[in-house]
Order: C-alpha cells, then sequence, then structure tokens
C-alpha cells in the first residue's frame, strides 16, 4: 500500500532549486576564472616553478598537446583539458568551453556570473539554515556521535551485507554525514577561501589568507572545495536516479511524494506527529498566524498525513508514477 | 517481438532520454550562458554584485586598518610584470636612459593648487617602505617591497575641492590600438595609509617593465587597478566622460571598478 505525504514544503524547493543553479554557474563560471591562471600553489605567492597542480598546452612537432600535471606527473589530456578540438583546430584551454560559463574565454564575464551567484548561494543558504533552525528541522540530520557509529552498518546494509538499515528517523546515517559534513566544513570554507582571495578583506582581516596559510593555499582549497561540491552532486544525483527518479523529481517539485505503507514509516510518522508543538514555533507565529500560513505549517510539520489535508490540494498523481513506484522493492525510500 | 520490447523498454527509453538530454544541456547549456553573458540587461543584473561587494567589504574595514605586511624574507625573486609592454617613445626612452630627469607628476582637475612634482621633490617628501602582496585578476600572487610617497601626502598638497570623488591617473602605455591606459580610485582608497605612490621596488628604482618611474600601489585592490607609468594625476567628480567611461582601462572591458574582490 502506497500513501501520498508532502515531503518537502515550499521554501525547501524553491531553495533547493536555487541553490542547484547556484551551484552549477559558481562551478562552471569558476572553472573559467581558473582558465586564466590554470596552476595551483601552496603559500602565499605563486613563484612560477613552484606550481604542484597545473593544466597546459605544449607545442610537440607542430602537433599541440594538453596535459594535465600533479607534482611532476604528467599525463596527456588532449582534446579535453589543455587542448579543445574547436572548429577552427586545436586550441591551448585548461577547462573545455562546454564546462564553462560563459564558453568563450571571458575572465570579466565569469567574475560577474561568479559573485553574483556567491552572493546568491550565500542569502539563499543562509536563509535556508535559519528558517530550518526555527523550525527545528535541522537538528533531523544533522550528524550526530552516534550517527557516526552507526556509519559502518550502514554502509553493509547498502552492499548488501546486513539485512536491516540501521536508520532512526528521517535520514540515515550517511546521509546525515553528507549533509552535516556540507554544511559545517565544506559550505564555510568554500565562503572563507572565496573571501581570502580578496585584497580588501586582506586587509579588513589579515588573519584570513594566513588561516589558509597564504593567498594561494586559499585559492588551491577553493578548487579543491568546489570539487567535493561536485562529488557530493554527483552521489545526490546517483541517489535520485536509483532511489525512484520520478518520485523524488515530482517531491521537489509539487512536493509529494509516494510512500511505501509500513509498519516502519507508520511508526515514523507517529514519531513526527508527537514531536509537533505548535508553541515551539514562538508567540509570534501563534498570533500572526494566518489560515494560509496554518496550513503551510501543518503542512511543514506533519509531513506525513494527507488525510488532514483538503482533498484538492494533493495533486492527482500522474498515471504512470505508480506503476512505477510499486516496482519498488526497498522496505526504505531513502531521500537523496 | 521480445527482442523488440527490450529495446523499448522502459529503462532504455529512460538511459536513452537522459543521454539526449546531457548532450543536449552540454551543447545547449554553452550557448545559453554565451547567450546571456552578451546580453546587456542580463549583464546589468549580475553587475549589481560589484555593489554589494564594495558596500559590505568596505563596511567590513576599518579605515585604519592595513594590508598584510611581510618580511624581507618573503620577496619574490622576480616581481612579474603584467599589462602593456613599457612606453615605447622615444621621449620616453629617452628620459629612461636620465633615470626620469624631465618626467614630472602632474596633478590637476578639481583642486585648489595644482602642481607638478619631479621625481627629486617626490622622493624628498616623507616615504611609506611596505612588503606586500601584489594580486592579479588573474589569480596570481608576487610579494614585492615599495617605497613611495603616500597618495594623502599629495592630497594635503593639492587640496582636493569638496566635490572631487576620484583620483584618475593617466598613464603613458599604450596598448596596441594605442588607447591610453587609466585608472580610477576613490578617494576612501587614495587615502588608505598604504596607498602610495612608488618610486622604489625592491630598494631599486621601479623597473621599466613594472612602471618606471611612478606607479600606483592601491593594497585594497586587484593588480589592475595599480596604475603604472603614470604622468598625470586628475580629480574628478565623475569619470564617466574619460574614454569609455567605466573608470579605468580594463574597466572598459567589462571588470569591476571596485576590485577588491
Amino acid at each position: 500500500m502506497e500513501k501520498l505525504i508532502y515531503r518537502h514544503n515550499r521554501i525547501t524547493r524553491a531553495t533547493h532549486w536555487v541553490n542547484a543553479l547556484a551551484l552549477m554557474i559558481l562551478f562552471m563560471s569558476g572553472l573559467m576564472i581558473f582558465n586564466a591562471h590554470p596552476h595551483l600553489y601552496w603559500g602565499s605567492t605563486s613563484e612560477p616553478d613552484k606550481a604542484f597542480f597545473s593544466i597546459g598546452a605544449v607545442n610537440q612537432d607542430g602537433d599541440l598537446r594538453g596535459y594535465v600535471q600533479l607534482y611532476g606527473q604528467q599525463i596527456d589530456t588532449t582534446g579535453f583539458l589543455g587542448v579543445q578540438e574547436g572548429t577552427f583546430g586545436p586550441s591551448a584551454r585548461a577547462f573545455p568551453s562546454w564546462l564553462t560559463v560563459p564558453g568563450y574565454y571571458s575572465l570579466a564575464s565569469s567574475r560577474r556570473w561568479h559573485f553574483f551567484f556567491g552572493w546568491l548561494f550565500t542569502l539563499n543558504g543562509l536563509f535556508y539554515v535559519l528558517y530550518n533552525l526555527a523550525v527545528g528541522h535541522l537538528r533531523k540530520f544533522f550528524c550526530t556521535p552516534a550517527d557516526l557509529a552507526k556509519i559502518p552498518a550502514m554502509i553493509a546494509y547498502y552492499l548488501h551485507m546486513r539485512k536491516q538499515s540501521p536508520q532512526e528517523g528521517e535520514y540515515n546515517p550517511l546521509q546525515k554525514l553528507a549533509y552535516t559534513s556540507i554544511f559545517v566544513i565544506v559550505t564555510p570554507l568554500v565562503l572563507l577561501s572565496g573571501m581570502a582571495m580578496s585584497p580588501q578583506l586582506n586587509v579588513a582581516f589579515n588573519w584570513l589568507p594566513a588561516t589558509f596559510g597564504g593567498r594561494q593555499s586559499a585559492r588551491t582549497v577553493h578548487f579543491i572545495l568546489a570539487f567535493g561540491f561536485l562529488v557530493f552532486t554527483f552521489g545526490h544525483v546517483f541517489m535520485v536516479l536509483t532511489q525512484g527518479f520520478f518520485n523524488n523529481m515530482r517531491s521537489m517539485i509539487s512536493g509529494w511524494y509516494y510512500e511505501k505503507h509500513t509498519a516502519r514509516n507508520d511508526e515514523q510518522r507517529r514519531q513526527v506527529k508527537n514531536e509537533f508543538k505548535p508553541e515551539e514555533l514562538g508567540p509570534t507565529a501563534q498570533k500572526h498566524e494566518t489560515e494560509a500560513a496554518a496550513e503551510t505549517m501543518s503542512k511543514l510539520k506533519d509531513d506525513a498525513t494527507v488525510e488532514f489535508l483538503p482533498a484538492k490540494t494533493a495533486p492527482a498523481p500522474p498515471a504512470d508514477s505508480s506503476a512505477v513506484e510499486k516496482k519498488e522493492k526497498k522496505d526504505v525510500e531513502t531521500k537523496p | 517481438m521480445s527482442k523488440l520490447n527490450r529495446k523499448f523498454s522502459r529503462r532504455n527509453l529512460l538511459v536513452g532520454a537522459l543521454q539526449a538530454m546531457s548532450a543536449l544541456a552540454l551543447s545547449g547549456c554553452q550557448r545559453v550562458f554565451d547567450g546571456l553573458s552578451s546580453n546587456e540587461t542580463v549583464q546589468s543584473i549580475l553587475e549589481s554584485a560589484e555593489y554589494g561587494n564594495r558596500r559590505v567589504q568596505r563596511l567590513l574595514t576599518r579605515h585604519t586598518k592595513l594590508a598584510q605586511e611581510f618580511a624581507e624574507k618573503d620577496i619574490s625573486p622576480i616581481f612579474r610584470p603584467n599589462g602593456n609592454p613599457p612606453p615605447a617613445t622615444t621621449e620616453y626612452v629617452a628620459d629612461a636612459a636620465q633615470q626620469f630627469k624631465n618626467w614630472r607628476l602632474e596633478v590637476s582637475g578639481l583642486v585648489k593648487q595644482p602642481a607638478r612634482f619631479s621625481l627629486a621633490e617626490l622622493k624628498a617628501m616623507p616615504s611609506r617602505t611596505q612588503i606586500t602582496r601584489h594580486d592579479c585578476v588573474e589569480g596570481w600572487s608576487v610579494i614585492g617591497k615599495w617605497k613611495g610617497v603616500r597618495l594623502q601626502e599629495i592630497m594635503d598638497r593639492v587640496q582636493p575641492a569638496p566635490q572631487a570623488k576620484y583620483v584618475v591617473f593617466r598613464c603613458m602605455d599604450t596598448d596596441s590600438d594605442g588607447a591610453h591606459y587609466y585608472e580610477s580610485i576613490d578617494l576612501v582608497d587614495a587615502a588608505h595609509p598604504q596607498t602610495i605612490l612608488a618610486y622604489e621596488l625592491n630598494d631599486r628604482p621601479v623597473p621599466v617593465e613594472n612602471g618606471a618611474p611612478l606607479r600606483l600601489r592601491v593594497e585594497t585592490q586587484l593588480g589592475y587597478k595599480h596604475a603604472k607609468y603614470i604622468q598625470k594625476i586628475e580629480f574628478v567628480s565623475s569619470y564617466e566622460n574619460i574614454a569609455a567611461g567605466k573608470g579605468g582601462y580594463w574597466e572598459d572591458q567589462g571588470y569591476e571598478w571596485y576590485a577588491g574582490i
């Protein structure tokens, strides 16, 4: 038996997609900015012979070859990194144009994109965190030492070496670890390392570049963390694709999600219901709650019970989706 | 029959659709972003971030705070020159051979007392020496030791009028099209203690490739703001009527006027 539940509220959905767009543009415009000087260093300065990582092009007997060099080890990457095949033949370019914003070489334009979406990413993320702190959602996926202890069991479960998932609550330990490290480690560090490259902030906060071991180290950290986001995104998209693509996509677009009706899910739902206390929202929220707000709040908190909501707010499920979902064999559905 | 069915299975359809989508996304994305990048409305929206950067970063910076200064041992072996080649006029080349004996710095515009200074006169003024990091917009950094006269010192002498808002630096170097380099900073950056007109790099007169005889050091900003080969300093209320009107050579080509990040 399956139940349609309201899983993601409007704020979660909106901030999710703004975040997705911002991250994509930040990553791609960042690669274009990197193309202006495709070398990485440790320390304060960029002495030409001290780069530990480079993407470059070299002319070999009239043949332009692209390469990636890491600590003296060099591999040929012609056609992808260093040298790109274009309409007018091969040309030197660290990251290819299909990976950068804009696709043509423009440091000025990529910086404009990067800073605008940097602000959007920051403000959107700040709004998301503050809102979820206020409604108490954040602690549901905050990784505690107890969760860390369950990680081997979770991995074993994923590898089919264990029948029972160690998951308690809405998120499993691996999800909690992934989300918590993104929120507490990767995002703050990517912002700080970005700010550490700013000359004005070097004046305001002398300690900032020094914290990373110098401005060039900060640049390197910023670059590595960008790929940390990429790894996270790949993992996230992989989970969406494997854990019910249509169902997950629908829940992040419309909010509605088909959930298996199992004893375990029922138990979770009961817990969620019992946890919900309107007074947690604070006196102002109670006082000024309009009807619409009340409805949103009940959707928010009571993510389980479609039966409490007016029937007309539940959209008719697309004809094919239930068929897809019935094929799902897993007992525990995992949120990406 | 069963073969055909397998071909059109949901999984194959989904995989096919995803492959088509990603191929489309890759080529389509580029076209979309390239189109947006050259769209004026989009550009002006993106440019709004510059305002945020300037306001927030300035708010975070106390006026008396200094950029990080380094030790002698941190100085880079080579101070990488960048930008236009040195001026190639016979006048500049001849003067460079005579340690810029004939060169004069002209200070004019919205000031009470316009003035001209020789290199010797500038060197006779109180000086400041600083070992600072130079950050290029491209991403690289070098550390150099600079000696020069504070721009504040010059301002004290020429006394900018109340309506003066920006300091414009007119330079002797030109690009391949013959356009002269120029830059502008506002009075906040001009008054910063580390904003100097430098005549020495690493205890020697500023080399020709680094902007001889005089170049700007404005440590709150990226490298392209640090005008080299300065000939003239102008105090203005607006830079709109200079060149393409964006306040500098690189600004006219799309770079931010506020280069604090």
